[in-house]
């Protein structure tokens, strides 16, 4: 059968070849790449997420690092991934034990904190360098009980209230809400009369998180108090949940218990929501799309509640965490500070959607790739200037739209507020315990028993993660 | 065993050079081998490593493994969301794949017949089955979109919706994806879309395999053409359909695209599934080791499915 000299393969030939082709497979790696068992000295691999601006990434970030590599004497690769794939991704890394020495996540990493490294010394030769670190980064980067910074929080994005001034003016109220109550009155008075609702997500996603939140603070009340005891069964909450009830009812539809993280964009750009709570990134998308929307969208600061407190959550977290398993740790680190040096540029590529998280940071010398700041010395100064008078503003539109901005980090929070971010509050915010709990209650659960379900879930998962030591309080 | 001793006496010829593809004794296990090295390292080690997790309190920033006995599944029975995930998963899963069958063998009855254009239709039928699981759902929440909705559209050109007095009432939109009932149906509906091609191949297999002469031996007997369907048909082809059948249950049981990409598992948890229930915990909320214990429960059910896929195939083969 197997005779030499046939035309094409035998069994045994044919065995043989795929034996070796196989083998070849498995060995060719070894033999073309020997230097990838070893570690090089200065590597420096970055993981970061896809930024809502595209700009940011393709005309300066990767720019940035490339450049500060080659000035350095470092290789770097910068990856980019998305949003939704960060927590996934980090996790395979940490548990293969290799991967990026960089990797940034948007919210706060704090249940990594047993395989990172402690950033304590980035944090205070930052400061050293820049000036204090803004309290709400700080609460997303420390863990009070360990004394540990778990990552090094770079900036931030404001989340303010964005409403279309011609609909809130033939209601009644042009210069749009101050109080959560408005919602319920002006915003009721615009569904029943012009027909547009509006948006504030009760669904399983991020933005409904910060929703969720930003009422639950202005209602004087949270998840946990300042030294991370459960504090969410109080009468406050009830009386939050109760709102959302009748906020549902009067001015918006079921469409927010189906919002995902493009919901805001979309509705205000079609014209279909009167007021939303999000970054100015839908403002932005307005900007390009649909100006004349664009022009009749203005910003609200916090919402007041009741006894006239007004909190709102910051909307993006920036967090890098150097893994324990990185080899460059050192470069990372000096990567970190060179990042905070330029924190100018960041929020200039990204169209203000970052905000810094050192304020004093000294503004470098020369071309900086905008038109320079008479007078600006610090990162303060410019976010003063370009708030006051936003260089993307379409021609003709009002100047000063966004100076209600400027003053933001004065009622803008973490999650976990008034206490730190932590593993736990990080699982209710993934789990969407709290945007559950009020979509329960406007979908009809009493609130009282909304609440509770949400209690019970909460206890449960802070009990956990107090076992492993990460998570203070005692109730 | 006999055979492949004969078969390596064969060739005493080549027997002082016969290498291993002579003799069949070593090279069957020697061909078989990758394949169990792949299932060994893609499912058992994956198996045993989520078995171990959901024994331990590891966590996605913590990977070493403290054992802490049952307490992961004491903790998950007690979570009345992952209560409506199971009963979630088997309701989508049976409710979808009832209605696949039905349709399947219905679909595949239209497409034994000849008619113009046969080819095309099975070529359509058969595309999206072709689709990436994630492209075709991105598409179906395209279209179940609140606002954009071209069902919705389509509802208020026929004056079904978006007026006073209307059938579906006086929002311009059905909302989908965010009332309960229509955002578990738009779940099920997915599944049908996604699983009714293969469905109906295996059914059109069924049929194909069926005797021409029988099926013409009982119309000239005078049955009628529901009682060959109800008497030789469904009967003759009943292993196949339950192969069909629990193909899909499998598919569907352990699809987590679908729920994650068009609701979340919302709205309020009510078309949560034990996969997306898992991702959510485990991954996203960093516990791994109850995320673990959540997707464990998922087994027995799938090796009841597997075993019954088995014996039914074996009797398929006898037939």
């Amino acid at each position: 059968m197997a005779k030499k000299g046939r035309k094409g393969l035998t069994r045994r030939e044919f065995v043989k070849a795929a034996g070796l082709g196989a083998l070849a497979a498995g060995v060719a790696p070894g033999i073309l790449l020997p230097g990838r068992s070893y570690a090089q000295a200065k590597d420096l691999k970055i993981l970061v997420w896809s930024h809502f601006v595209p700009r940011f990434d393709k005309e300066w970030f990767d720019n940035f690092a490339r450049n500060w590599g080659q000035a350095n004497g470092v290789n770097v690769t910068v990856d980019h991934i998305g949003i939704a794939e960060i927590a996934s991704r980090t996790a395979a890394e940490i548990s293969a034990g290799q991967g990026h020495d960089l990797i940034e996540w948007v919210a706060s990493p704090s249940q990594f904190e047993p395989s990172v490294l402690d950033l304590g010394d980035v944090v205070s030769e930052a400061e050293k360098k820049f000036g204090k670190q803004l309290p709400l980064c700080r609460r997303t980067s420390y863990n009070p009980n360990t004394k540990k910074f778990y990552s090094f929080c770079h900036g931030w994005t404001i989340d303010p209230g964005n409403y279309r001034k011609s609909l809130w003016e033939k209601a009644g109220k042009g210069s749009g809400p101050t109080t959560w109550e408005d919602l319920i009155t002006y915003g009721g008075k615009i569904k029943r009369e012009q027909g547009i609702q509006l948006g504030i997500g009760l669904s399983q996603e991020i933005d409904s998180n910060m929703a969720g939140r930003a009422l639950l603070w202005s209602y004087d009340t949270s998840d946990q108090d300042e030294k991370e005891n459960i504090i969410i069964n109080n009468p406050k909450t009830v009386e939050a949940v109760k709102y959302m009830a009748r906020l549902f009812q009067e001015a918006m539809v079921p469409e927010v218990f189906a919002w995902t993280a493009v919901s805001n964009n979309q509705s205000l750009i079609a014209g279909r929501a009167s007021y939303i709570l999000n970054s100015i990134s839908a403002y932005r998308s307005a900007q390009k799309e649909v100006p004349e929307i664009a022009k009749d969208i203005y910003f609200t600061p916090a919402l007041k509640g009741p006894r006239g407190t007004g909190w709102s959550c910051e909307h993006v977290i920036y967090n890098y965490i150097v893994p324990k398993y990185s080899k460059n740790a050192d470069t990372a680190k000096k990567f970190l500070l060179a990042l905070v040096e330029n924190y100018d540029q960041a929020m200039y590529a990204s169209e203000l959607y970052n905000s810094p998280a050192f304020f004093d940071t000294p503004i470098p010398s020369g071309n900086r790739g905008y038109a320079p700041v008479k007078g600006a010395r610090k990162l303060r100064d410019l976010h003063n200037a370009w708030f006051s008078d936003d260089p993307f503003a379409l021609p003709g539109e009002t100047k000063g739209k966004l100076l209600v901005l400027k003053d933001a980090e004065k009622w803008s929070t973490n999650v976990g507020h008034p206490g730190p971010a932590n593993p736990a509050v990080g699982e209710i915010y993934s789990t969407f315990v709290i945007p559950n709990m009020f979509a329960g209650a406007a979908r009809g659960t009493k609130p009282e028993t909304a609440v509770a379900q949400a209690e019970t879930q909460i206890k449960s998962i802070f009990a956990k993660w107090r076992e492993k030591g990460l998570v203070g309080g005692t109730k | 065993m006999n055979r492949v001793m004969e078969g390596a006496a064969a060739v005493p010829a080549e027997g002082a050079r016969a290498g291993v593809a002579d003799r069949q004794g070593q090279l069957a296990p020697l061909m078989i081998a990758p394949a169990i090295a792949y299932i060994v390292a893609l499912i058992g080690i994956p198996f045993v490593m989520a078995a171990l997790y959901s024994l331990s309190d590891v966590t996605t920033g913590d990977p070493s493994i403290d054992f802490v006995g049952l307490h992961n599944y004491r903790e998950v029975f007690y979570d009345p969301v992952f209560r409506t995930a199971l009963s979630n998963t088997c309701l989508f899963a049976l409710a979808s794949q009832t209605l696949v069958i039905i349709l399947s063998r219905i679909l595949a009855s239209a497409l034994m017949q000849d008619f113009r254009g046969k080819w095309l239709a099975r070529f359509l039928i058969m595309l999206p089955w072709t689709a990436p699981i994630a492209l075709g759902t991105i598409g179906w929440l395209w279209m179940l979109d609140s606002i954009f909705s071209p069902f919705d559209w389509l509802l208020r050109r026929a004056g079904l919706l978006g007026a006073p007095g209307v059938l579906l009432g006086p929002m311009p939109n059905l909302y989908w994806l965010g009332q309960s009932g229509l955002a578990m149906a738009s779940v099920v509906l997915v599944h049908v879309w996604r699983l009714l091609p293969l469905a109906t191949v295996i059914q059109m297999a069924g049929l194909s395999s069926i005797s021409r002469d029988l099926l013409e031996a009982a119309a000239v007997d005078g049955a009628t053409g529901w009682r060959r369907t109800l008497e030789i048909t469904i009967p003759l082809t009943l292993p196949i359909i339950g192969i069909a059948f629990l193909f899909g249950i499998v598919f569907t049981f352990t699809d987590m695209t679908v729920v994650y990409v068009l609701t979340r598992g919302g709205p309020v948890h009510t078309t949560q599934v034990l996969s997306t229930w898992t991702f959510f915990r485990g991954i996203e909320g960093g516990d791994l080791a109850q995320g673990a214990a959540i997707s464990l429960f998922l087994f027995p059910v799938l090796a009841g499915v597997a075993s019954l896929m088995l014996r039914m195939a074996r009797r398929a083969e006898v037939t």
